[in-house]
């Protein structure tokens, strides 16, 4: 492994900005096909790439709407921005980083490490960006997927990787007279660095993890905030430390001491299951651990009242903060729990009959998880819709493959979440598995990998029936879940349990058709 | 009258919001106030906005204790109205002239030690107790005090105030009934039995203690006010034809205390009850202010502006 360039270095970066070098034509539907197109230029998409590479396949073409990489790490560069992940678990085994500056890296450290993967893996040639992906359409005879893009190309593959994300559809809440708001307006994930706050009146709505972290730095630079809250979640002290100069020397000179640590943080990240994902001993002391995060920081009865959370720990994602209480008692800080009615023209109404009057509004509400349909159209085979089919829930076989859609390997696709685990260290697994499946398709030369229907039914009655007992499925309401309830998100096991799912590749699972018997 | 679809509720409590913004606090009319009326009605003002307060704090207690999810909202919900109904008639004071510049009226002693008492042990109790204690300060509100403001105060203001205040309090009484009857419903008679148990709580005999009293000082303040005390009386017999209207209900053995309760309320000469808890508000007057904690914190969100 080649040591990374140090990424303290490179001059801090502002959110989406940074452009594509070159701008490359888009091609047109006549060009060749591609061995393998992958949509989206995030963690997952460019670590495919990479897993391809080392795998000898390099007919690689990745479909990007923004003009630069990074995905999450590009879009969420709120103050505060940061992994709850160690860095060293959060990060790809194949390619560590000595250099993290602590242990919970900030997004803009986040951001460069990414850009140290495309260049250090050769990456740029494989990105087109600007290139919005509006639906798959698998064209059986020829075995080929067609890529449709917005502006009208085309782009043909043998296998298609969905690399979209799991968190990349910023939504707003659904409030009434949205639209009647006069001030200022700002989606947590696509920050407006250009607004200054210092003397303004803000709002944050929303309380989950990047309201957590983008709260304590607005009261430092806001005139006043107010924090509206409908459900408070549980909030964990954050053990963030700054990575001493030594530390970083240590990891550059044996890189096996920073596996060491990485091993040691997994396994630590793996009992943390017990506690998150299990009713079990260990969630009542996580619990504990909240509640005495919460009486240590917090003095006020009825402030402690507001924010104490009224569901199982896990069941909803941890919070993790050692200054998001001692922010909200700033005397510039303020939280709103009655709920809201509706946005006026100058700020929230809330049902106590108070209009709260703002400059700017922040809206740190999260993301438009697909959890039923998909986020553009996908036609498999006999012209089956995909949206149809997941419209009570997405379905998948080991979360990579969906039967009657061939040569299609999924991200992050049903049932692959972690709640304790880095989603990196799922995503290895993810990417070798995907790896093993492309390189079957080309080896064998194959029209046609698809997984059996009842193969795909046994796999989601068993994890059905393990989602049954976990905390996620305890009685909260979470964007795990679907609206009538079903957990279509979150695997329910260890991470270990996870890849050695993901080990083997089972051909007796899925039918193979040859292109020449086609 | 049949229990309602509480789903069907929320939907119509979302949809029924309202803002002090909404009314104009500076319209003409505060002058319809006499001279004469003034001083009583401060008073009168001042302990109403305090007990839509303490219902505040009540259902924000009742919110935590829900069985469902949809009566967590609504509580939630009625938590915040009852919030909006204290910051309102805040907004008349304020109109009236009955505020000393942005002070919060003082809560009479007997409130005061409710607040205190809810503050310590609501969100210990369980879900019934305040489920019926709740309804009945709500008709006795609703049905006695609201009534006989609108009867003798002519602002229009007040009116319009009070219109929507009274259009909220309709649905917190439909729903309070409606869970009265659900917790009297296809209960064994072991569960109902030990619904009662909580009586022998002594944090709860302590909130008797601060209740009984809280009850009889209203009773005199109304009466100061001018309202004949049948009016009062009648509002809360409503209590008891309401919730006793069906099996469900009458079975539920915290409607059958509450509303003995309410009968030895309103027999003025049940002296076995009246004589010591008369006794009580005397006793509580003496109580020093300085030995009662901060208030606490709930307490310092009400306010009279509609902006904020
Ligand atoms: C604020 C925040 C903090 C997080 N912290 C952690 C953490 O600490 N630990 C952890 O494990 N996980 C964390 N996550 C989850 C995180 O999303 C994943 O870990 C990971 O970054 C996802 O990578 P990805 O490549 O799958 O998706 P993304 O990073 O979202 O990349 C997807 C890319 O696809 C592009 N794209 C989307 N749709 C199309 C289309 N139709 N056509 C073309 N391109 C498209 C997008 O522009 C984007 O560049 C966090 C997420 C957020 C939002
Ligand atoms: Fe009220
Ligand atoms: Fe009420």
């Amino acid at each position: 492994m080649n040591t990374p360039s140090p990424s303290a270095k490179k001059p801090a970066k502002t959110g989406g900005t940074r452009k594509a070098p070159v701008k490359r034509p888009s091609v047109k539907a006549v060009a060749k096909p591609v061995s393998v197109l992958i949509i989206g230029a995030g963690f997952a998409g460019l670590g495919m790439a990479i897993q391809l590479q080392q795998a000898g396949i390099r007919d690689i073409v990745i479909l990007e709407r923004a003009d630069a990489v990074g995905g999450t790490w590009r879009d969420n560069r709120y103050p505060g921005a940061a992994c709850d992940i160690p860095s060293n678990l959060y990060s790809y085994s194949f390619a560590q980083n000595p250099n993290w500056s602590r242990s919970f890296s900030g997004s803009g450290e986040i951001l460069d490490y990414i850009h140290y993967l495309v260049s250090h893996f050769n990456l740029a040639p494989y990105i087109r960006f600007k290139q919005n992906v509006t639906g798959l359409n698998f064209d059986e005879n020829a075995g080929l997927w067609h890529a449709s893009i917005e502006g009208g190309d085309t782009v043909r593959a043998r296998a298609v990787v969905m690399a979209q994300g799991p968190l990349s559809n910023a939504i707003f809440p659904d409030i009434a007279g949205l639209e009647k708001y006069k001030g200022h307006t700002i989606h947590s994930a696509r920050w407006d660095h250009d607004y200054d706050f210092s003397n303004k009146r803000v709002a944050v709505i929303g309380t989950g993890a990047s309201a957590v972290q983008i709260i304590p730095e607005l009261v430092k630079q806001a005139g006043f905030v107010k924090v509206f809250q409908r459900t408070p979640g549980w909030v964990l002290p954050r053990p963030d430390f700054e990575t001493p100069e030594w530390n970083k020397a240590l990891f550059r000179k044996f890189p096996g001491t920073q596996d060491a640590l990485r091993k040691a943080l997994y396994v630590t990240h793996e009992s943390m299951a017990l506690a998150v994902i299990w009713n079990s001993p260990l969630t009542r002391i996580a619990e504990r651990i909240g509640r005495l995060h919460l009486r240590r920081q917090v003095k006020d009865r009825w402030l402690r009242r507001q924010l104490t959370p009224d569901f199982r720990i896990g069941c909803k994602r941890v919070l993790l903060s050692n200054d998001y209480y001692p922010a909200l008692q700033q005397p510039n800080c303020k939280l709103v729990t009655w709920p809201i009615d509706r946005l006026s023209e100058q700020g929230i109404r809330t049902a106590e009959g108070i209009e709260h009057q703002f400059d700017c509004i922040v809206f740190a509400t999260g993301f438009d998880v697909c959890k039923t349909g998909t986020p553009f159209p996908i036609t498999g085979l006999g012209g089956r819709a995909l949206h149809d089919e997941w419209a009570r829930g997405a379905q998948a076989y080991k979360s990579i493959n969906v039967a009657g859609y061939p040569n299609l390997f999924l991200t992050f696709g049903p049932n692959s979440g972690p709640g304790h685990n880095s989603a990196l260290v799922y995503m290895e697994s993810q990417l070798d598995y995907a790896v093993r499946g492309i390189q079957k398709i080309l080896d064998e030369d194959l029209k046609m990998l698809d997984v059996k229907a009842d193969a795909q039914a046994a796999h989601n009655k068993a994890i059905q029936a393990r989602l049954a007992n976990t905390n996620w499925n305890s009685g909260c309401k979470s964007w795990y879940l679907t609206e009538d309830g079903h957990n279509v998100t979150m695997y329910p096991g260890f991470a270990t349990q996870y890849a050695l799912q993901m080990r083997t590749l089972d051909e007796a699972d899925y039918r193979r058709t040859p292109m020449a018997g086609g | 009258m049949a229990s309602i679809d509480l789903d069907k509720m929320l939907v119509k409590i979302k949809s029924s919001q309202w803002a002090l913004a909404d009314i104009d606090w500076d319209a003409p009319g505060a002058d319809l106030i006499t001279d004469e009326q003034w001083p009583k009605l401060k008073a009168f003002m001042a302990d109403l906005m305090w007990i839509e307060h303490v219902g505040a704090r009540a259902f924000a207690a009742m919110a935590k204790k829900a069985p469902t999810e949809t009566l967590r909202e609504i509580y939630t919900y009625f938590h915040a109205e009852e919030q909006r109904h204290a910051n309102a008639e805040m907004a008349l004071m304020k109109r009236w002239g009955m505020l000393d510049g942005d002070e919060i009226p003082e809560p009479n002693i007997n409130l005061r030690l409710v607040i205190e008492w809810l503050d310590r042990y609501a969100d210990e109790m369980p879900v019934y107790v305040l489920g019926t204690v709740v309804p009945m300060l709500e008709v006795a509100l609703d049905g006695a005090l609201c009534s006989f403001l609108l009867e003798t105060v002519d602002d229009p203001v007040c009116h319009a105030a009070f219109q929507k205040i009274n259009d909220d309090e309709s649905r917190h009484l439909g729903v309070g009934f409606t869970v009265m009857e659900m917790q009297g419903r296809s209960k064994t008679f072991i569960q109902l039995t030990q619904m009662v148990a909580p009586l022998l709580d002594p944090r709860l005999i302590l909130g008797i203690a601060s209740y009984f009293p809280l009850l009889n000082k209203m009773r005199d303040n109304i009466m100061e006010m001018g309202l004949p005390e049948e009016k009062l009386y009648n509002a809360m017999r409503k209590f008891e034809k309401i919730g006793g209207r069906t099996a469900d209900g009458r079975r539920n053995p915290w409607f059958q205390i509450i509303s003995r309760h309410g009968r030895f309320v309103i027999n003025r000469n049940n002296r076995f009850y009246h004589a010591p808890v008369d006794a009580l508000v005397k006793v509580t007057q003496y109580i020093p202010r300085r030995a009662l904690p901060a208030v606490p914190s709930w307490v310092k969100e009400l306010t009279y502006r509609p902006a904020a």
